[in-house]
């Protein structure tokens, strides 16, 4: 019964925990940076940060690295604090953006767009990808609404969900087999991660996925609210659909603008909640920092691990984040009480 | 479809209830011929049907026998042998563990299987490929037991068992992301094969696949009335003689080897073994021992008819018979899913 004493005394850990998850990142971070073909020494890579880019190894972190750390670190947070509000607002403790079909639609419709009317993916892969989304989303919702029993809480979402996703990859992966047989692409667009990643994705998924942490920490009290129960935050005045509608604006938008740059990349949204659960409790507003900051270290610390995996090719982070998140996800699964 | 709705009268039930089936089972038959000889007409150029009972009857010219024989019958045939394969080991996994949404995918077996023959594949090319069915078999056996411990908590429930069998599948399905992005040779074969397929199967497949299922099946379908009394519940099945858990277990040991021995053949073929038993007891009722070839049938039926599509949608292109199985599949499995548990 460790976890009820956890809850009883969550106050203690949470500023080491924000603290750690900060220095996490930064360490993280540079480690990154001083990885790859060639090896920049950590001192210039801080020299780097600081402002200063002049030998040729410098050039390199400044204009090929820092762009992709950059953008591992925004979509790792953002994902994080997606799957904190996800859960939140379903009250389903194995939700999270991959689960429910979200980043899978998000995915579809931008390889859709890609191979059928290519003029329309020049417009913006982020809108596509948020459309995507979208649907996938309030599909895999009303469906479980529609079912017998109690809906969001059900495992039978995440058996909806997991279908739809497994259905659209299939669809992914057949329009790709249908278009081109390049098989870099196709995993690509199956398996997410942020090694093609160069400035003008860092500049696109910074102010969104900023912006939806922001939007998500905005909801930390509101979902704090809504753990008491339904009727409990009815109760006290909460209006539950409403905050439950932006929940799932933030989780489409935050998922959809990651799907566009980095692709779609498993398991960070489900894990790294949990994990910063044991840390500091379920206050979400101590929650969500903290996931945002592991989330973020995360990502960057799967990048790069997977430079070992295949040398002197770089891999996706998604196969990465896979392989440890999968294993996580059948422990949670085989944990949960609430099974039907 | 000339079957008819049996009549109430209760003197008469068993009779016409009989006769219903046997139309059914003479429907699948006759269904299954005629897909078979479409299938075979249709390849990457279409082959006019003249030609094809040419070839067959040893009259046509060599370069066009050589495109029947060494090309469409062995895949043909080994849709046949896949599909009987994953429609039986479906319906013997949704009478033993009594759950709907029960199959060799929902499980998880699909998925392990698909591990270690990947991993024999690319990392020990050198193994011959008759020890690749045993490979598959060894994956789909560690994932069941895995699946079915993690999921028994003083027994399992049909929910529970399906969401430790996706987690299971996640698991398996990272490991084998994991092995394609390590070895990345051979990636487009292998995700053509993860997708489940039957392009350039070749006689020696149907060697190694065959065997396994031409043993397997009359062992499931003979298993059949014993897993019906099994249906009574435990208490009464022992009481008429039944070694309940020695049935459940050699049943289960049984279905898992035919899916694995499906997969090592063909790949994921998403959903077949999910659907096929379900419309298999819409036809012919629940009985075990009249649905487990019903089943197959039907099986046969939906591989050989996904694997033609997907031939003739768009040739000289072929997509994989695993997406088309997937699209039809993946619907009917959200709808199970609606209707299941409470």
């Amino acid at each position: 019964m460790t976890a009820t004493l956890r809850r009883r005394h969550p106050a203690r850990p949470w500023l080491a925990a924000a603290a750690g998850g900060l220095v996490l990142v930064i360490a993280a971070a540079v480690w990154h940076l001083t990885l790859g073909a060639v090896q920049v020494p950590a001192g210039e890579v801080i020299s780097v940060l600081t402002g200063h880019a002049s030998t040729p190894g410098e050039m390199i972190v400044a204009d090929i690295r820092l762009p992709r750390v950059l953008v591992a670190l925004a979509v790792g947070a953002a994902l994080a604090a997606a799957g904190v509000v996800m859960q939140g607002v379903t009250g389903n403790p194995l939700a999270a953006p991959d689960l429910l079909g979200v980043t899978a639609g998000a995915s579809f419709a931008v390889v859709l767009a890609l191979t059928v009317v290519p003029r329309l993916a020049e417009v913006s892969t982020v809108a596509l990808a948020l459309c995507g989304a979208a649907a996938a989303g309030c599909a895999v919702l009303a469906l479980a609404g529609r079912s017998k029993g109690s809906g969001l809480r059900e495992n039978r979402l995440i058996l909806g969900g997991v279908t739809v996703s497994a259905l659209l990859l299939s669809l992914t992966q057949g329009l790709i087999i249908f278009h081109e047989n390049n098989a870099e692409s196709v995993v690509y667009w199956l398996v997410g991660g942020v090694n093609l990643s160069q400035w003008r994705e860092a500049w696109t998924i910074l102010p969104v996925a900023l912006a939806g942490i922001a939007g998500c920490l905005a909801m930390a009290s509101r979902l704090n609210v809504l753990a008491l129960g339904e009727e409990m935050a009815r109760s006290l005045g909460q209006r539950v659909a409403l905050v439950r509608l932006c929940g799932a604006a933030l989780v489409i938008l935050i998922s959809g603008a990651c799907v566009a740059v980095a692709g779609p990349i498993g398991f960070v949204g489900l894990v790294v909640p949990h994990m910063a659960r044991r840390l500091v409790g379920s206050d979400h507003v101590r929650l969500l920092p903290v996931s945002a900051l592991f989330g973020g270290a995360l990502l960057v610390l799967a990048d790069a691990v997977s430079h070992f995996v295949n040398p002197p090719n770089e891999v996706p982070a998604g196969v990465v984040t896979a392989l440890l998140g999968a294993p996580y996800f059948v422990w949670l699964a085989r944990r949960d009480r609430k099974s039907a | 479809m000339t079957a008819i709705a049996p009549s109430p009268s209760p003197a008469s039930t068993a009779a016409s209830h009989r006769t219903a089936r046997g139309r059914w089972y003479l429907a699948a038959a006759g269904l299954a011929v005629v897909v078979t000889a479409y299938s075979l007409t249709v390849a990457s150029v279409p082959l006019p049907f003249g030609d094809v009972v040419d070839a067959l009857t040893g009259r046509a010219d060599d370069a066009l026998s050589r495109l029947i024989w060494d090309y469409q019958i062995p895949r043909i045939i080994l849709c046949w042998a896949v599909g009987a394969g994953l429609g039986a080991s479906g319906a013997v996994l949704q009478s033993v563990i009594r759950n709907p949404l029960a199959s060799p995918d929902v499980l998880g077996v699909t998925r392990g299987a698909g591990v270690t023959a990947l991993f024999v594949v690319l990392i020990l090319p050198a193994t011959p490929l008759s020890l690749l069915p045993v490979a598959a078999l060894a994956g789909g056996v560690t994932v069941t037991v895995v699946v079915y411990t993690l999921a028994y908590r003083g027994g399992t429930t049909p929910i529970r068992l399906a969401l430790v069998g996706v987690a299971a599948s996640a698991c398996c399905e990272a490991v084998i992301r994991f092995l394609l992005m390590r070895y990345p040779q051979n990636v487009n074969g292998s995700l053509i094969w993860l997708a489940g397929s039957f392009f350039g199967r070749t006689w020696q497949t149907v060697a190694i696949t065959v065997p396994w299922v031409v043993v397997c099946l009359p062992v499931v379908v003979f298993l059949g009335r014993r897993l019906d009394v099994m249906g009574l519940g435990d208490p009464m099945a022992v009481g008429l003689g039944e070694r309940a858990e020695g049935t459940r277990r050699l049943a289960i040991a049984v279905a898992v080897v035919l899916a694995s021995g499906a997969v090592a053949a063909a790949g994921t073929l998403s959903f077949v073994s999910l659907i096929a038993p379900h419309i298999a007891r819409r036809l012919i009722g629940g009985r075990m021992a009249a649905l487990t070839p019903m089943a197959a049938a039907v099986g046969v039926l939906l591989t050989l008819g996904a694997d033609t599509l997907g031939r003739g949608i768009s040739p000289p292109l072929e997509i994989p018979a695993g997406l088309i199985t997937a699209v039809i599949g993946a619907p009917y499995f959200l709808y199970l899913l609606m209707r299941t548990g409470r």
